[in-house]
Order: structure tokens, then sequence, then C-alpha cells
């Protein structure tokens, strides 16, 4: 057989001819020769030289033609550049129509398997691991069961969310945060900082799942990340406008005690209902409330904006737990428990808090005119009512009956989160 | 009963040492071969030690080994020795466009070498351009760089000291390791910056694992050390800051260069 010829001329070692070298090696068998021109007798003796320390074996170096040109054979040797198994043939092209899903992706490299090795470690979908790398500390990560995690459509809602990322800076118009009365003023900001605090536990959530997500579930990671980096921003824009309009309010001690229990949910589909199907579920009409009623367009839009996002996480919510009913035919009563469990450390909470009720009140007052503050009143007394119908419509939607979804709903934390 | 543990003896001129070492005790462990490892500070320490059989095996340098085995009275084990062992070479590096067509063109010349105990940047160049009838001693201007001694060229240090003279015009030829130039010229390549290879050495074989005659575990330690396999996840890392990817037997025919240089040089008693 003819040896495979490299021409490398002039290219010395470290300036690519290593490089030419080694990928012309890929193509060679072992045991296989591979003949390297190179343009000097200097340049043939590091070539020698890399040909050694690569753990080849120099054959040959022989002068060919003038001028110094010089001939080095090269056997190729049996060790492998990287351990793990052989990569596949390419194969067809992905994106073909100027879109890449990650579900394509997926397609192409593999379903999500069931079970991921615990131990795994950090290899990209369709990539092939190469043993050896942490040697005796391996990783544990916890969340290593695929049907504990997903929900359908979850690579697309996390592909939505990176689509209609904003700005808390300079997408909202904070002019018009300026002006308001005293005492509209204090009630904005009273509302702005409950959500602000509430926002903070849909942060920490999802945040404390994150790292304990196998790997192989990059769908999970993506999702997770994008609900932890929309919160980011809700926790910013709400701080902002709390304190825009030069008033400083209470972080109540009541949602504290409601956000606290929330924290320490540590399953993730049970956090999934407590948090994404309730407490985001019921804060989608509250942020629908706050937008219709807000005194100022910078409130408004803060408002909206989160609104938003907040339909995705509870769309995932609802997905996740009807597939966890669907799949598992305890999980329906494990997750009731768990609702039932929170409410149990809840139960010094009796309603939601007056000063957040009379603060969403006198925020949606037109005036303060006795007409007004009750029509105002109304309102809040109709957003509860609304809650509590739409929390069942979710909880039914998530695959419970309607008589469970009705006691999950009035077990939910008067908190609202 | 549990087997006694072969000892090795190796000089600690790198932290990275105690990380190949304890990288492959498990290994050995798993082969059914026991073995343990003992640093010192530098060869001659460890060739008395070898001589004093507090080690039952020394990982030497060629020069060490030599040492030894005037010592011994030609009667060492040669157990084994990397696959970049064998085929080692010298080559005198100069500036770029300097380069020289006969090493007697040297003459006159300032030469820069590494260590005066390192057999591939000091001891081997002299007596390989002795072979080309070069005296450099006499003929060249010899500007040593002494700076590892013990450690018989292992650090590299005085090897790119070699360089640095040569990049700064404060010698006009320099000794040193061909693997030392071809690691330098894919890794850290400022160090060859403006220079190139004038000239390679024929080959000598470098360092080797070397017991007493009286050691009767040689044969099989040095046996399982062959199958330790490049292949193998468990001792990869290892193996790559060993510099090995493949095991060799070794045998003494790749150091009579070095035997015949350490004696003209006054290095052997």
């Amino acid at each position: 057989m003819t040896p495979r010829r490299v021409v490398a001329d002039e290219l010395e070692l470290g300036a690519g001819l290593e490089v030419l070298v080694a990928a012309a090696l890929e193509g060679v068998a072992a045991g296989e020769h591979l003949e390297v021109q190179v343009g000097s007798p200097g340049i043939a003796h590091e070539l020698a030289a890399w040909t050694r320390l690569a753990g080849h074996e120099l054959v040959d170096q022989a002068a060919s033609g003038g001028r110094g040109a010089q001939r080095v054979t090269i056997r190729r040797a049996g060790t492998r550049r990287v351990l793990g198994d052989e990569a596949p043939p390419r194969a067809e092209p992905l994106g073909a129509d100027g879109r890449l899903g990650l579900d394509e992706v997926r397609a192409a490299t593999g379903p999500a398997p069931a079970h991921a090795p615990p131990a795994g470690g950090l290899v990209p979908l369709g990539a092939i691991a190469e043993p050896g790398g942490v040697g005796g500390t391996p990783y544990h990560w916890a969340l290593s069961e695929r049907d504990r995690l997903w929900a359908r459509e979850l690579a697309l809602l996390a592909e939505i969310a990176a689509r209609e990322q904003w700005d808390a800076t300079e997408d909202v118009p904070w002019e018009a945060a300026a002006g308001l009365p005293d005492d509209v003023e204090r009630a904005v900001s009273q509302v702005m900082t409950y959500i602000a605090q509430n926002e903070y536990a849909a942060f920490y959530v999802p945040a404390r799942f994150l790292p304990q997500v196998n790997p192989q579930y990059a769908e999970v990671l993506l999702w997770l990340a994008s609900h932890v980096h929309d919160e980011a921003r809700h926790l910013e824009v709400f701080t902002k406008r709390a304190v825009a309009g030069g008033v400083r309010s209470h972080a109540l001690a009541s949602t504290e005690l409601s956000l606290h229990t929330l924290l320490e949910e540590h399953d993730f589909s049970n956090a999934a209902l407590l948090l994404n199907v309730l407490g985001e579920g019921t804060f989608l009409d509250l942020l629908r409330f706050v937008e219709r009623h807000a005194p100022d367009a910078a409130t408004a839009t803060a408002a909206r904006l989160a609104h938003r996002d907040e339909r995705r996480h509870v769309h995932f919510g609802i997905a996740h737990v009807r597939r966890r009913i669907a799949g598992d035919p305890d999980a329906a009563a494990a997750l009731v428990a768990a609702a039932e469990a929170r409410a149990a450390k809840l139960t010094s909470l009796s309603g939601i808090s007056p000063l957040l009720s009379e603060a969403l009140t006198l925020m949606s007052a037109r005036s303060r005119q006795p007409a007004e503050v009750s029509e105002a009143a109304a309102a809040v007394r109709a957003l509860l009512v609304t809650m509590h119908d739409n929390r069942q419509r979710r909880l039914r939607a998530a695959g419970f009956d309607p008589a469970t979804a009705r006691y999950l709903s009035e077990l939910h934390t008067p908190n609202l989160m | 009963m549990t087997k006694l543990p072969v000892l090795v003896g190796c000089v600690a001129y790198h932290p990275r040492i105690v990380t190949i070492w304890e990288g492959f005790l498990p290994w050995f462990e798993r082969a059914g071969t026991p073995t343990d490892y003992v640093l010192y500070s530098n060869y001659e320490r460890l060739v008395d030690a070898l001589l004093a059989g507090e080690v039952d095996i020394a990982w030497n340098t060629n020069t060490a080994y030599v040492a030894a085995e005037e010592r011994i009275g030609g009667d060492a084990q040669v157990l084994a020795m990397r696959d970049v062992d064998a085929d080692f070479a010298t080559v005198i590096v100069t500036r770029r466009g300097e380069a020289f067509g006969h090493p007697g063109e040297l003459a006159g010349t300032r030469l820069a070498l590494g260590s005066r105990d390192s057999g591939h940047a000091a001891i081997l160049p002299l007596h390989y351009l002795a072979q080309e009838g070069l005296d450099a001693a006499s003929e060249c201007e010899l500007v040593r760089f002494d700076t590892d001694l013990g450690k018989h060229g292992d650090t590299g240090d005085s090897e790119l000291h070699v360089l640095r003279a040569l990049r700064e015009g404060r010698a006009d030829a320099g000794a040193i390791g061909d693997a030392t130039w071809a690691l330098l010229r894919t890794t850290a390549p400022q160090e060859t910056d403006g220079l190139e290879i004038a000239w390679r050495s024929p080959t000598y074989y470098h360092c080797n694992f070397t017991a007493l005659p009286s050691f009767e575990g040689g044969r099989a330690w040095a046996q399982t050390l062959l199958t330790m396999s490049y292949d193998d996840p468990s001792v990869r890392t290892e193996m790559d800051l060993e510099g090995v990817k493949r095991w060799l037997r070794a045998d003494k025919s790749g150091y009579a260069d070095l035997t015949a240089a350490m004696l003209a040089q006054g290095h052997l008693p």
C-alpha cells in the first residue's frame, strides 16, 4: 500500500506543522506509514522529536529533492488520542429551514434517557463521553429521573423564554412613575414591594433545583435557567418601581412566613405544583389586575411584562404536574399531601394581609371619593374570587378532579404565593 | 500473607511526581504487583539509596544509570523505559539564518550548554561534537547554565536559559534535548522564537528503571509495568504527566556513548 503523503514545505513545528501531521495521521491506520515532505533538515529534526513525543515512530528521515527538502516517514501508533466510543459517521445536517430547535437536536441525538447516570459528566447532547475525567470524585446528580422533571413542550418553552427577554432598565417608561400623589405612591410602593418580595421566592426555588439536574436533561436545564433569569428581572423591575417614587415600604412578615414554606419544599414536582401552578398562577390574576388598575404607565408596563413571563411558568407547571399524574397513580395523592403539609405550617395566616388589600384598593381608586373607594374595594374582592376560580381551572387542567381542585385552591396560602 | 511492595525511588524534580506516583500506585495494586515510592531530592542520593538497598528500583536519568552501573560493576538490571526514552537526541540550536553546515564551523563561537550533569544538554553534546571533530571545550567559549544540578536536566530550566542566551545574543549556538525543543515549540513558542535547529545528534537512550543484580522481583515488576495502557482512563493523566504513551523493555545498548562521554569528561571515578 502506498503511504499517505503530506506536503508541509516550510511549515514549522508550533506554526501548524503538528496540526497538519496530526490531522493526516487521523486518516492512517495503526501501523501504516505517513510521509511528510518538509522544507529543511531543521524542520525534519523537530518533526522527528514531535513524532516520538506523540507516541508514533520515526521510520526514516532522508533528503528529498533539492534545497534541503526532506522526507520524514512516520509509522502511526495504535494509541488512541481520545478514549470512549468511536464517533459515528457524519449524518444529515440540521436546521435546513434556517431555524434549529432543541427538539430537532434531540431527535437527531437520541431521546432523553428515562434514567440518566447520576455520576455522569458534563456531556453535551450528541457528544461522546471520554472516560477518566474526574477520577475519584464523580458527580452525584440528585435529579436523574426524566419523568420526575419532564413536561411536554419543555424545549419550546425555553426557546420562547429566550426570545421574549426584555430589559427592566429601558423597556419601562420610568418617567411615568414620578408625580403621583403621596398616598397613591405609598400604595403602589407597598404593592410593588410585596410583589418583589414574592419574586425572590420564585427565583430561589428553581435556582436551587438547577445544579441538581443531570446534564443529560439539557431541556430542563435551559428551562430552569430561563425561569431563574425571568425571576431575576421581575425582582429587579418591581424593586425599581417600589422605590422609584421615593417611598420605602415594608417587606411583610406574613409574606415572609408563607414564602419560607415554599423554599422548604425540596421535591421538584411538589414545587412545580405549589410555585408554578398555584403561586404563579394566582399571580397571573394579580398582575393582570395591577396592569389594569395601575395609576401610572410604569407600574402597568412592569406588570404586563412580568405577566407574559409568568404565563410560561404556569404553563410549565400545569404540563409537568399533568404528566406526573398521568404517569404515576400515586403522584396526585403525594402532591395533595405536599399542599396539605404547607397549609399546616400556615395556620397563623387567616387571610390576605390587610396592608396589601388596602394598598391594592388605594392604588386602584381613582380618587378618595367614597364611591370610587367602594368601587376599588369591590374590584379587589372580585380579584380574590377570580383567583380562586382560575386556580381551580388550572388545577383541573393539571389533572386533578374538580373536588380535589377546589380543595387544593382553598388550601392555598392567603399570601397568594 | 500480603506481599511486600516493590519500592521505587524517584527524584522529586517537580510536584507532579507525587501526582504521577499516587496515580500509579492503585494501578499497581490492582495489577497484583503492590508498589510504593520514595522521593529523593537529587539523583546522587537516589543512586546511593539504590546501592544501599534502600529502594528496590531507581527511576534513573541516563546519567544516574551510568553512574550506578559503574558502581555496581556492570551487572545492574535495566528493567524498562518510556517510549520517549528510546531514540532520544540532542539538538544544536542557532538563531534563524545562522545555522552551520558542519559542527566544525562552531570553532571560535560561544556554545551554550545546560546543567553540567545533564546527559542531553551538556555531556552528550560535547561528546558528539568531538566525534564530528570539534573539541568544544577548547575550541569554543562554553556558556554553561548549571541551574538545576542534581536533577540531571529533568527540570528543563537550564535548557530555557540556553535558549534565552541565544535569543539575547549571549551565545551563538546551544545544546538542548530534542524533546525539550519539540515541547516548547508546541506549548511555549515564544521560547524558541527566532531560533532553529541546526544539527541533530545520533540517538541514545534516556531514563530507565534500574535495579541491583540481586533484586529478584525486577523482571516481574517490569512485566507488569509493560501492561500499563494509555487507553486505560485510570492512568492516562499520569502517563501524560510522565510523558509516556507506552512502556518499553529496556536494555543497555543505548548507553555506550554516554558511558564513554562520562568517562572522558571525568564524571565517573
